[in-house]
């Protein structure tokens, strides 16, 4: 199955307003994906509208929120069901920081429903670091039903390297994103704890605009996902 | 200067690597990047930082750091103190900020 595990919704602070759960969803449709997660910065609250949009379109989905923990290093939390990504929110809202947002600088962070309509918008900024360890972080999304992804690990910013200076060897994520293939090189050779074979490596565009969302090349197979999430598809 | 000097003159609290308190401090390095800090730290510098993951420890022993200077009271978690114990790393606890602290080091010829 052709995946794309990592994009933004228009709540996102960073993202565009073009970022509408119809607008994803019919461009997952076009481009040719069959599965797609949505991963707002610090928020599962645009999932319920985009979850609707998905089942319209028939695009089959993860329900995701990208965590950033409070060494600011950026980490996926992808769950089998909305339930379950929903749960997690008051945990998540019980450690921001409550910087208001600043719309003309971040953006609106909108929240629209299912049919695009604006319903509301996020006054915090989103944009921030949660008062939890990354290791807090991923047990968090353990304990709500979740996979944690450390998100873009080779990148410049808020990747796990470029904050921790590398992996670290005790954390239990169930998988690594990288940008390429030849990522997966990099961190092999200066991680050589990391079994190259019993690491689920994901490839995802992260993206903010629709034109950035994934072309079909990045495969899942049917048992990768039922191994990391049951039976959803 | 040594550590046990530092500690000496400032008051900061010693949490860990109190039988290390003897190592020379030859400069400081401010940074909480672990990456950058693993580029560019020398040996024998004291590193003033605001993160205590446990990175910090291992990034520590790599540079052959002469301890490690916990700014503003960042909450050290007990694993991280016991890992700069078993690996004698001093580590310190100014409870100023992170350039409050590097004044000091300043203040006392580092």
């Amino acid at each position: 199955m052709f995946y794309d595990f990592h994009m933004h919704s228009c709540l996102s602070p960073c993202a565009e307003n073009e970022m509408t759960p119809n607008n994803i969803c019919n461009m997952a449709l076009i481009k040719g994906l069959d599965i797609i997660a949505v991963t707002d910065h610090n928020s599962t609250r645009q999932l319920r509208s985009i979850s609707k949009a998905a089942a319209e379109t028939g695009i089959k989905m993860l329900y995701g929120a990208e965590l950033e923990s409070s060494e600011e290093v950026h980490v996926l939390g992808l769950f089998p069901s909305l339930e379950k990504a929903e749960a997690l929110q008051p945990w998540i809202d019980e450690r921001m920081p409550g910087i208001p947002n600043r719309p003309d600088f971040f953006g609106d962070q909108l929240l629209l429903d299912e049919n695009d309509e604006p319903v509301g918008k996020e006054d915090r900024l989103l944009l921030v670091s949660l008062s939890a360890s990354l290791s807090e972080c991923v047990d968090a999304i353990h304990s709500f039903g979740g996979r944690a992804i450390l998100a873009h690990v080779l990148d410049r910013a808020n990747s796990v390297t470029q904050q921790l200076g590398f992996i670290p060897m005790d954390l239990p994520y169930d998988g690594l994103e990288i940008k390429s293939p030849d990522q997966m090189q990099r961190i092999i050779k200066t991680h050589p704890w990391i079994r190259p074979d019993s690491t689920h490596w994901f490839i995802d565009s992260d993206a903010h605009r629709l034109v950035d969302i994934s072309e079909p090349e990045n495969i899942i197979t049917h048992d990768e996902i039922k191994e990391l999430w049951g039976d959803v598809l | 200067m040594t550590v046990r000097q530092l500690i000496e003159e400032t008051g900061w609290n010693c949490l860990a690597g109190s039988d290390r308190l003897d190592t020379e401090i030859v400069d400081a390095y401010c940074g909480d990047l672990l990456s950058w800090v693993m580029g560019k730290g020398q040996p024998d510098q004291a590193w003033i930082t605001v993160q205590v993951h446990m990175n910090v420890i291992a990034v520590a022993v790599l540079r052959e750091f002469s301890c490690v200077i916990i700014a503003e009271n960042a909450n050290l978690p007990e694993d991280v103190i016991a890992k700069a114990e078993e690996e004698g790393i001093p580590l310190l606890e100014s409870g100023i900020p992170v350039y409050a602290s590097a004044k000091k080091l300043v203040e006392l010829g580092i």
